[in-house]
């Protein structure tokens, strides 16, 4: 007996013996819950981005998500997707959030990619550092490709000649990630790949 | 000293408890009215030590169950920090978020006030409504225990009127912001003069705020001591009779030693007994038109969920709703789950594609309930949603799979209210449709059987 983290119904499922050996861990939503969300699987190739790969896409039920997680500040909601982030950044080198501007942080009181990542279990290096406190979702498409370099390395960074991955909640234009990438390429990145939880 | 004071926000915060981030005024006013010990600040969330475990408390909502808390490394205090889950959608209460309150002279409130309603009261009702007054001139908490269609609101008239005349703040609290919207307009024509606020999710807050408070349960956990009379509208509602919180923020809300009221058609036995040791109970088993309550009729309906997930309309079912059809009658049919509700749904259709269905997250839920009333549709189906407060003349009901134990016997006897409330339509059919009769179902045909009867005191 588990109480759903979205709809706070009670969630009934069987126990098993995968999950008693812990090899498979109990969900922390309903099925209902996350039958609404959709997966897109999208997979994408591009010069400055290697390889960029969506989990879900963008509806209602991942709108209300992001609203509980990120406006409400419900922390907890992290891990609704750890076990699908841990599938695809398996085996991924040089796991990198995209980091909200320092002061957005205090305000939010966390970063909700490196939450995402921490509850997922899953080891990064935060060695980004965002510019300004411009907000993506406000600016049109022009405004976004005129802008000046988003984010920058954080002192004392060394960027090695591996491949990196880098990981956001959603992507929209691809602006944010670009920027990202550019800047991990010119710094001596082989390869940059981009995992993220949604695709708008 | 008394220039200093914003009376703004005074009638703010006066008998609340509000997040001191959200609060509508400047942050230097409110360190300037701390200074002056008008205002005292609480953590939002404060911790303890119990048998070597760390235990919380939300300092607004009263939570204390830990499973609803949830300790992260704020970004903001540095620190570990807990939030409270059960209040989140109010805005997140957290350690390092201070709560504040008014202490100073609170604010005082007018005592010229007008009562607009000129209807008459039955003799039941008359008497309840004096039972009523004189618990509040006591102090002492009150039951009215009244079945459905008898006119509960309009008994609370003249004893909100005599509690606002001596100044006082008076809230009326109901689980279901339904019954809220239902219920503003009315108290506003009722109460011409006087200052009224409604509060649910959603709503606006102004920056002063009123004497008579009309909010849903979940609202009251952003007041503290602000009251001298609370009445509770369907106490026995639901999520109020299962969340502790809710009872907690009621009993918060009210001023020590302040008397809280309940009105209800099926009181728990836990309540009944609450108010017999503590408090009094006036009793109305007459509807206001004076005819007794349906008697419901059972009828079995074999495999009816088989039948319904195979698309097929159960035969008993399909005749009970073309009868309606026929007589042109406005029908509800009460389902105990969504997913059978919506696979009947689609069954319905083909029978008339004017039926609709309505649940609790339903976009157009009350347009649905509205067309019903303007006969503009046949029937409606639905969940436990509508067992209360709807009235639409002549309505027919069944219940389908009423031995699931969705369908207690409180929520039955709410059921059958719905039907011959109107004073030119006074009968009508109530059926029960089940495979197998459960207590719940006995429970409540000798409930109303008991109530028509004259009903002796529970």
């Amino acid at each position: 007996m588990n109480e759903c983290l979205l709809c706070e119904r009670i969630t009934m499922s069987k126990p098993s013996w995968k999950e008693l050996v812990g090899i498979e861990i109990q969900p922390v939503i309903c099925r209902e819950c996350s039958k609404k969300f959709v997966r897109a699987e999208i997979i994408d190739r591009q010069s400055i981005v290697d390889e960029i790969t969506c989990i879900y896409s963008y509806n209602e039920a991942m709108r209300n998500y992001l609203h509980q997680y990120k406006f409400l500040q419900d922390v907890i909601l992290a891990t609704v997707f750890s076990t699908e982030l841990r599938q695809h950044l398996k085996g991924k080198l040089n796991v990198v959030p995209i980091p909200i501007h320092p002061q957005k942080k205090i305000e939010r009181t966390f970063s909700h990619v490196d939450e995402l990542l921490n509850y997922a279990g899953i080891p990064f290096f935060d060695i980004l550092e965002k510019n300004n406190t411009t907000v993506m979702a406000e600016k049109t498409k022009i405004q976004r490709l005129e802008m000046q370099p988003l984010f920058s390395l954080k002192a004392g960074v060394v960027v090695k000649q591996e491949s990196y991955t880098l990981v956001d909640d959603i992507y929209t234009t691809g602006t944010t990630v670009q920027h990202a990438a550019t800047l991990l390429k010119s710094a001596g990145a082989t390869k940059v790949d981009v995992v993220t939880l949604i695709r708008a | 000293m008394e220039e200093t004071i914003n009376q703004e926000l005074r009638s703010f915060l006066t008998g609340r408890i509000w997040l001191r981030m959200h609060i509508p005024f400047s942050q230097e006013q409110i360190d300037e009215h701390i200074q002056l010990g008008l205002i005292e600040t609480i953590s939002g969330i404060s911790s303890k030590r119990r048998m070597g475990r760390l235990t919380h408390h939300c300092n607004r909502c009263e939570n204390d169950d830990e499973l609803k808390f949830v300790t992260f490394n704020c970004a903001k205090c540095k620190k570990r920090c807990t939030y409270c889950r059960n209040c989140l959608k109010m805005g997140r209460v957290t350690t390092c978020n201070e709560l504040i309150y008014w202490i100073g002279e609170p604010q005082t409130y007018s005592s010229n006030h007008d009562l607009s309603w000129y209807g008459t009261l039955t003799p039941y009702q008359q008497k309840a409504s004096r039972e009523l007054q004189s618990s509040n001139k006591l102090g002492i908490p009150h039951l009215v225990h009244a079945v459905c269609g008898s006119g509960k609101t309009e008994i609370l008239f003249e004893p909100i009127f005599k509690l606002l005349l001596e100044g006082k703040r008076v809230c009326i609290a109901a689980p279901r912001v339904d019954v809220v919207l239902e219920l503003e307009p009315r108290l506003r024509r009722a109460f011409p003069k006087t200052s009224i606020e409604a509060l649910y999710g959603g709503s606006e807050s102004p920056m002063r705020s009123a004497q008579l408070i009309l909010a849903t349960t979940h609202q009251l956990y952003r007041f503290k001591q602000a009251f001298d009379v609370i009445f509770v509208d369907e106490a026995d509602a639901f999520p109020y009779k299962t969340e502790l919180t809710l009872q907690r923020a009621v009993q918060k809300a009210v001023k020590q030693g302040a008397p809280v009221h309940f009105i209800t058609a099926t009181p728990s036995d836990q309540l009944v007994s609450d108010m017999k040791k503590n408090g009094r109970i006036s009793f109305i088993n007459h509807r206001y038109h004076g005819k007794p309550l349906l008697v419901p009729r059972f009828e079995p309906l074999w495999n009816y969920e088989k039948h319904i997930n195979k698309n097929i309309l159960p035969k008993k079912l399909l005749v009970w709703t073309q009868t309606r059809m026929e007589r042109k009658e406005p029908f509800l049919i009460f389902f105990p789950t969504i997913a059978l509700l919506e696979k009947a749904e689609v069954i319905f259709e083909k029978v008339d594609s004017r039926i609709a269905a309505v649940h609790a997250d339903h976009p157009q839920r009350k347009e649905r309930v509205e067309l019903l009333r303007d006969k503009k549709i046949p029937g409606l189906l639905t969940t436990t949603i509508l067992e209360r407060g709807i009235t639409i003349p002549n309505v027919q009901v069944a219940v389908i799979g009423a031995e699931q134990s969705i369908f207690d016997k409180g929520a039955l006897v709410q059921i059958g209210g719905r039907v011959g409330r109107s004073a030119q339509y006074p009968a009508g059919d109530f059926v029960l449709f089940h495979q197998g009769i459960t207590y719940a179902m006995d429970g409540a045909k000798s409930e109303i059987l008991r109530l028509n009867k004259g009903g002796v005191r529970a």
